[in-house]
């Protein structure tokens, strides 16, 4: 989701594809199956952006409802910046949207830890002779245990750990996904990154 | 502390990997049908809205000089030592003729 130039933008500027300009400007004429043209150049890329943030099995309705708002609110949409940014910061705001829903109704179960991880994390700790450890042990325990401490931050934290410590974006691109201010966003990582931190080592502690 | 610190970057590592390694659902004909009949139903999207929102965003850009002069407006009112209870009573002081047509309607 890194910021750069649209390719497939700039690639439809040479060929005889309509470029994602002039596709939105024929939707907003009222040529509501040419917004399919988007679903089909996008659908990739938004589960790409959808299935980082939210879990497996919701990833289909969240990059639906990506879709729904993006139609929705195409007007908005003046060419600022290329359609697949604008397209990746509703991808992002939805997702956001989706933990902000799930943890105010529990609508699902938070994920729970076993005996196994706090060992788990013990030998990665404690692994100072640099013992590698079976590479499916290791994704799956970290995978678990990074699933089980962001289900315990806020939506919000979550969506920036999410964004800055996780995917390596700065602050100023995490800020323009989630429509939230630079200073917003670096004051809450920092404090999300706390958070994590203090959480994972609680178990190593306890 | 320092040997801590050194694994927990170990364990940002693991969870940096653990999180772009994460499953993608295949996208399939039958989402984008659905998605695509969703949008159908909800009708054409209107570019008069673009206008609405347009104008929205200008009303918006003009908040911070109503700010300002309302600012303005209430030093200069401050500066005036305008007492209102004290204006209307020096009112009816100086002009009985209108106050006795005030009385009219029990003011």
């Amino acid at each position: 989701m890194r910021m750069m130039n649209d390719p497939e933008t700039e690639m439809n500027n040479g060929s005889s594809k309509p470029s994602d300009t002039e596709i939105v400007r024929r939707v907003l004429q009222g040529e509501i199956n040419a917004f399919e043209s988007l679903l089909l150049r996008y659908q990739d890329h938004v589960f790409e952006v959808v299935k980082k943030h939210v879990p497996y099995s919701e990833v289909e309705e969240t990059a639906h409802d990506v879709f729904v708002r993006a139609y929705q609110s195409l007007s908005t949409f003046q060419g600022r910046s290329s359609f697949r940014q604008w397209l990746s910061a509703i991808a992002v705001r939805a997702c956001y949207d989706f933990w902000r829903k799930r943890y105010r109704n529990r609508e699902l179960p938070m994920s729970s830890l076993t005996e196994e991880h706090p060992e788990w994390l013990e030998k990665v700790v404690s692994n100072r002779s640099g013992e590698s450890f079976d590479d499916n042990y290791s994704q799956k325990g970290a995978r678990e245990l990074l699933a089980w401490a962001l289900d315990r931050l806020s939506a919000e934290d979550r969506m920036v750990l999410e964004l800055i410590y996780l995917e390596g974006l700065s602050g100023r691109e995490a800020s323009d996904l989630l429509g939230w201010s630079v200073a917003n966003v670096k004051v809450r990582s920092l404090r999300a990154r706390r958070k994590l931190r203090s959480l994972v080592m609680g178990l190593v502690e306890a | 502390m320092k040997s801590i610190k050194g694994d927990y970057t170990k364990l940002k590592e693991l969870f940096i990997r653990a999180y772009h390694e994460k499953e993608k659902p295949e996208v399939n004909e039958l989402w984008q049908r659905r998605v695509m009949s969703h949008i159908r139903s909800l009708g054409p999207v209107s570019s008069r809205r673009r206008y609405f929102m347009l104008f929205e965003e200008s009303v918006w850009r003009l908040v911070p000089v109503t700010c300002l002069l309302i600012v303005i407006l209430v030093a200069f009112l401050i500066k005036l030592d305008l007492i209102p209870d004290y204006e209307m009573a020096k009112l009816f002081i100086d002009d009985p003729v209108e106050s006795i047509f005030l009385e009219w309607f029990g003011v």
